[in-house]
């Protein structure tokens, strides 16, 4: 090396401080830095418009999940237990009913009790009565012996 | 040599602009922060890369963290050497990058220089072409502080502070560097001239 200082000082080396002048002469034209500060700023408010659109979403979906917890959970959770009324059957009374007592002939068939045959006599018949809650309403079935309804 | 303390009237309008950039995000204060420190930031990503384009990309990162960490710098003093140090990681990062990608960008248009003699200036030019070429050859922690300590003029006490490095760590390396970067243009010189 021509320069026996160099290693401390390169302010007292001319060889070497030929290589720093070179470089610190690097001029950035002005048009750049004005583009790097545009890309700065434009990244910036970028970046903000983000975070308040993600804000406000999130604003929004709070504000969405609370209504729906008023209208569906609050609601339930205020309203009592619904009572079960345990009513008993309806009470049914077994009846019997009064047997027909005699057939109503019609003279006007024209016909001879002879030529009707024997009159036959009917099974009497069961009556069920159901009791409702309403003391108003009674449901009368009647029933024969072999079980079906009339 | 530069002194990152600013002289006290520049003190206090920056300190200004940095209370009104904590305070309310002030998009116009921080642009004068930026135009403040921009040639310092594109200057040094501009001599670590060697290329304008890429040098403009760091500089653009290196800013956006400065308005992320706005409000964990408390004093206006440090926002220098904060931006130094972080130019040089994202530098760093870059070259690490393109390395990975196996990629190594020509460089852009040559700069201007302000010699007036055309045959010293092309001259001039030309060694800053070479030293520029050189500095890519270097490793990363000798370009760093060459950049810092010979062509941002900063002392070697601040560039130590700003690498992370001792005194005398940073004084081989630049040691290592200058001589490096001196075999590198004497060779191409004696060649082309």
């Amino acid at each position: 090396m021509n320069c026996p200082d160099w290693e401390q000082d390169g302010e007292d080396c001319p060889e070497f401080e030929e290589n720093a002048a070179a470089m610190r002469d690097l001029n950035v034209p002005p048009a750049a830095f004005a583009a790097v500060r545009q890309r700065v700023l434009s990244e910036i408010q970028a970046k903000k418009r983000r975070a308040a659109w993600f804000a406000w979403s999130a604003v929004a979906a709070a504000a969405c999940v609370a209504i729906l917890s008023a209208a569906y959970l609050l609601p339930s959770a205020q309203r009592p237990a619904a009572l079960v009324a345990k009513k008993d059957p309806p009470k049914i009374e077994w009846t019997l009913a009064q047997p027909v007592s005699q057939r109503v002939h019609h003279k006007s068939s024209g016909r001879s009790l002879a030529q009707a045959g024997p009159v036959r006599k009917r099974e009497p018949l069961a009556v069920v009565k159901m009791l409702t809650d309403d003391p108003n309403v009674i449901i009368i079935w009647l029933v024969d012996q072999k079980g079906d309804s009339l | 040599m530069a002194d990152f303390r600013l002289k006290a009237e520049d003190a206090g309008q920056s300190a200004g602009l940095l209370e009104r950039c904590k305070a309310t995000g002030d998009l116009d204060a921080f642009d004068q922060l930026m135009r403040a420190n921009e040639k310092q930031v594109l200057g040094t990503a501009l001599r670590l890369l060697g290329n304008l384009e890429d040098a403009q990309d760091a500089a653009q990162e290196a800013f956006l963290r400065l308005y992320k960490s706005m409000n964990r710098l408390p004093d206006i003093q440090e926002i220098k050497p904060w931006l130094y140090r972080v130019t040089v990681n994202v530098c760093n990062d870059m070259h690490r990058a393109r390395r990975r990608r196996g990629w190594e960008p020509l460089s852009g248009d040559e700069p201007a220089s302000s010699q007036p003699d055309p045959e010293l200036a092309w001259v001039h030019q030309e060694r800053g072409r070479l030293v520029e070429m050189a500095l890519k050859t270097l490793p990363e922690k000798e370009r760093a502080a060459v950049v810092l300590r010979d062509m941002q003029g900063l002392s070697t006490r601040e560039v130590a502070g700003i690498l992370g490095s001792s005194e005398v760590t940073v004084r081989s390396q630049i040691s290592v560097a200058r001589g490096k970067l001196k075999k590198f243009t004497d060779r191409y010189l004696r060649k082309r001239l």
